[in-house]
C-alpha cells in the first residue's frame, strides 16, 4: 500500500508523458512475481531492476524511457538507502489501515530532490503482482483516492480516510498517469497482452459494459476512472495542459487533480456514493474512451510536456497531506529557503536559529547598513564644506553622455562635490562628467587604491588636481577609462 | 529636466555649516538615487526610486511586475509556518511588519517576496556602503595629501 501511495503522491509527471511511458511500463510489470503485497526492501529493489532494465523494451517510451530510466536508477540508489525503512513501511500496509506514511518518499526527498516518476514505475511495478491478489482492487482503490476514483462498491472504507489524506498535490499527468498505469495494470493483471492505452480502454470499456461483482466492481471503475483519467490527461495535454475540465468529476471523485482543493471532498464523496455512480462512471468512461483513443496516439506522440505552472509536493511522512496544509508547506518551504539566503548575507547569523531571532538580525542588519549609508553620507558632506563647481554645466554635459551617466548623476556629483572643489580651475565639463560616470559606477566592490596607483603612474601631471582623476580612475576603473579617455580627447 | 533644476537648486543653496545637514541628506539622496537605478528590476529599487522622486517632488508612475503577493499579514505568518506559538506568531509579524517598513516597497509584498526584496536590498545596501566608505577614504586621503603637499 505504501507503494501505491508512494505512486499516487510521489508522481512529478514532469519529466514524462506519462501516458506515453506508463503504456509500456506495465508489460515489463508481469515478470515480477510477488508472492505476497508486503514488499521488502530487496523485492522493492528487485522491482526496481526490473524497472530499470524494462524502460529499454519500450521503444515508443522514447523521451520518457530515458528520464524513467534516470529516474530509476536514482530511485534504486535511492532504494538501497532506504531500504529499512521502505521493508518497515511496507509491511504495516496489510496490517493495519494504510497510512500516508512515505519514508520512500522521504527518502526520495532527502536523497533524489525531485524524484517524480520512479516512485510511479516503480510503485506500479509493483502493481502488477497486486493484480492477481484479490485485495489488490480495494487496496488499489484505497490508495487511489486522491481523487482519481470512485469506490462503488468498496466495502472496506478504512482505506478511504487516510487516502483523503494521500497527497492531493501531484496534479493532472501524476494523477494521469497514476491512472493510466493502474489501468495498465489492472488490465495485464488480467490479460497480459495489452500494449496501449487504447486497447486498455477498451477492455475496460468491455469489463465495464459487462457484469460487476462487488470487488471487481471497484477495480472497474477505478479502471474506468483511470481510463477517464488517461482520457482527461490525454485531453488536457493536447488542449489546455493541465486543465482538463472535468466535469462530472465533482461528485464522482474522479478529478485529475487539477484541483487540489476538492480532492479530500471527492474521496470522501466518492466513497460514500460509490456505489451510485458507477454507472456513471461507466457512461463517462465510455464517452471518453473514444475521445481518448484519438488522443491517445496524438499524447504518445507528444513530447513530455513540463507542467510548469504545476507545484509538485510529496507529503512527508506523518504530516497532513490534504491541499490545504500542502500548498502552505510549499510556502513555507519556499520561505525558509530564502531566510536561508538571508542568512548567508548577514553575517553572524550562522549560529542563529529560530525565525523570529533571524528576522531580528536581519532587520538589525539593514537597519545599520541604512545607517551606515547616512553616516558615510554625513561624512562626505564635511569632506569638502565648498563647492565651486558649475553644476548645471555638468549635468547638461553628463546628459550628453551616454546613458549611463543619466542615472548616477546625482550620487556621483553629490560625491564627488569634494574633489571638484578641489579644482583650481573649472575642468572641462567632459571631464567632469567622465568623473562622474566613474563615480557613478562605484555601486560595485571598488579598490580605489589600486585604481590612485595606476591612476598616478599614467596620467601623471595631467590633472591639475591629483583628486579628480584619482577619483575618476579609482571608482570608474573599466567605464570611467572610456568617458575619461573621450573627455581627454574633447579637450 | 525637473532634477536637473531641483539638484541645482539644492546645490547653489547650501554653502557653509548650515548646508551639512542638508547637503549630506542630499549626498544621501544621491546615493539612495544610484542605488534604485542600479537595480533597476527590483521592486524594492523602483519603490526606493518612486519615493525619492515623490520626496523630490516629481511624481512618476512606475509599473511593478509584482503580482499576487500581497498577502495579509495573519497569513504571511501563517506561511512563516510558526504555528507552535501564539506569542511566536506574533513575535514573527512583528518582525515581518519593521521589515517591511525598512524595504522600501515591502508594504505590499508577501513574506517570500519580502524575504526576496530583502536579500537584495541588503546586497544593494552593502556595495553601496562599501562605496561611500572607499570614497570618503579616498577623499580622506588625499585631503591628507592636499594638505601634506601645501596645496
Amino acid at each position: 500500500m505504501e507503494k501505491e501511495r508512494f505512486l499516487s503522491v510521489d508522481c512529478k509527471s514532469r519529466d514524462m508523458n506519462s501516458g506515453a511511458v506508463a503504456d509500456q511500463l506495465p508489460r515489463p510489470f508481469l515478470d515480477l512475481s510477488w508472492e505476497q503485497p508486503v514488499h521488502h526492501g530487496a523485492q522493492f529493489e528487485s522491482a526496481i531492476s526490473s524497472l530499470v532494465s524494462s524502460p529499454s523494451s519500450n521503444p515508443s517510451a522514447g523521451n520518457g524511457s530515458v528520464v524513467v530510466r534516470e529516474l530509476i536508477g536514482r530511485l534504486g540508489s535511492i532504494c538501497d538507502s532506504g531500504e529499512i525503512s521502505q521493508a518497515s513501511c511496507y509491511r504495516t500496509p496489510l496490517d493495519s489501515p494504510p497510512k500516508l506514511t512515505l519514508p520512500v518518499l522521504g527518502h526520495l526527498q532527502q536523497g533524489g530532490g525531485g524524484l517524480p516518476m520512479p516512485g510511479n514505475e516503480m510503485a506500479d511495478g509493483q502493481f502488477t503482482p497486486f493484480a492477481a491478489n484479490p485485495g489488490f482492487t480495494e487496496r488499489a482503490a484505497r490508495s487511489s483516492c486522491f481523487g482519481t476514483w470512485s469506490y462503488g462498491g468498496l466495502g472496506d472504507q478504512s482505506g478511504l480516510p487516510e487516502a483523503g489524506n494521500l497527497s492531493r498535490v501531484p496534479r493532472s499527468h501524476s494523477l494521469k498517469s497514476a491512472g493510466a498505469l493502474r489501468m495498465g495494470v489492472l488490465d495485464s493483471g488480467k490479460d497480459a497482452s495489452k500494449s496501449n492505452p487504447e486497447r486498455i480502454e477498451m477492455e475496460m470499456r468491455s469489463k465495464l459494459g459487462g457484469g460487476m461483482p462487488p470487488s471487481s466492481t471497484s477495480g472497474r471503475t477505478m479502471a474506468g476512472g483511470a481510463a477517464n483519467n488517461v482520457s482527461r490527461r490525454k485531453a488536457a495535454s493536447k488542449g489546455r495542459g493541465k486543465e482538463a475540465p472535468l466535469s462530472c468529476s465533482n461528485h464522482l471523485g474522479l478529478q485529475a487533480a487539477e484541483d487540489e482543493h476538492p480532492d479530500v471532498k471527492r474521496c470522501k464523496s466518492a466513497k460514500n456514493n460509490g456505489a451510485d455512480k458507477d454507472s456513471v462512471v461507466k457512461q463517462e468512461t465510455e464517452q471518453n474512451i473514444g475521445a481518448s483513443q484519438k488522443k491517445g496516439k496524438e499524447n504518445n506522440a507528444k513530447p513530455p510536456e513540463p507542467p510548469k505552472d504545476y507545484i509538485h509536493v510529496r507529503a512527508r511522512r506523518g504530516q497532513a497531506t490534504d491541499s490545504h496544509s500542502l500548498a502552505e508547506r510549499v510556502r513555507r518551504e519556499k520561505i525558509s529557503k530564502r531566510m536561508k539566503l538571508l542568512q548567508d548575507l548577514v553575517p553572524g547569523c550562522n549560529k542563529i536559529t529560530g525565525k523570529a531571532m533571524m528576522l531580528d538580525e536581519i532587520i538589525n542588519y539593514v537597519q545599520s547598513l541604512q545607517r551606515q549609508v547616512e553616516f558615510l553620507s554625513m561624512k562626505l558632506a564635511t569632506m569638502n564644506p565648498q563647492l565651486d563647481f558649475d553644476l548645471e554645466t555638468l549635468l547638461q554635459e553628463s546628459m550628453h553622455q551616454e546613458h549611463e551617466p543619466l542615472p548616477q548623476q546625482l550620487y556621483p556629483l553629490e560625491g564627488t562635490s569634494a574633489a571638484f572643489s578641489y579644482a583650481q580651475r573649472p575642468q572641462g565639463s567632459p571631464l567632469q562628467s567622465a568623473i562622474t560616470n566613474g563615480l557613478g559606477v562605484g555601486q560595485q566592490p571598488l579598490c580605489p587604491f589600486d585604481g590612485l596607483a595606476d591612476a598616478t603612474s599614467q596620467l601623471g601631471n595631467f590633472w591639475e588636481s591629483d583628486l579628480q582623476y584619482v577619483v575618476h580612475m579609482g571608482f570608474g576603473q573599466s567605464q570611467g577609462a572610456e568617458f575619461f579617455s573621450q573627455s581627454l580627447h574633447a579637450e | 529636466m525637473d532634477k536637473k533644476h531641483d539638484h541645482r537648486a539644492m546645490f547653489s543653496s547650501e554653502r557653509g555649516h548650515d548646508g551639512l545637514v542638508e547637503r549630506s541628506r542630499r549626498i544621501k539622496m544621491a546615493a539612495e538615487m544610484g542605488l534604485a537605478r542600479s537595480s533597476r528590476g527590483r521592486h524594492w529599487s523602483r519603490a526606493l526610486h518612486r519615493r525619492l522622486l515623490r520626496r523630490k517632488g516629481a511624481t512618476r508612475g512606475g509599473s511593478c511586475g509584482c503580482k499576487d503577493e500581497a498577502l495579509t499579514s495573519s497569513k504571511a505568518v501563517e506561511e512563516l509556518g510558526v504555528g507552535e506559538n501564539e506569542d511566536d506568531a506574533v513575535e514573527v509579524e512583528a518582525r515581518v511588519h519593521a521589515l517591511q517598513r525598512l524595504v522600501p516597497g515591502g508594504e505590499e509584498l508577501s513574506v517570500e517576496r519580502l524575504f526576496e526584496e530583502t536579500a537584495d536590498y541588503i546586497e544593494a545596501l552593502q556595495g553601496q556602503v562599501s562605496a561611500m566608505r572607499a570614497l570618503a577614504c579616498l577623499l580622506d586621503e588625499l585631503e591628507r595629501d592636499k594638505r601634506v603637499m601645501g596645496g
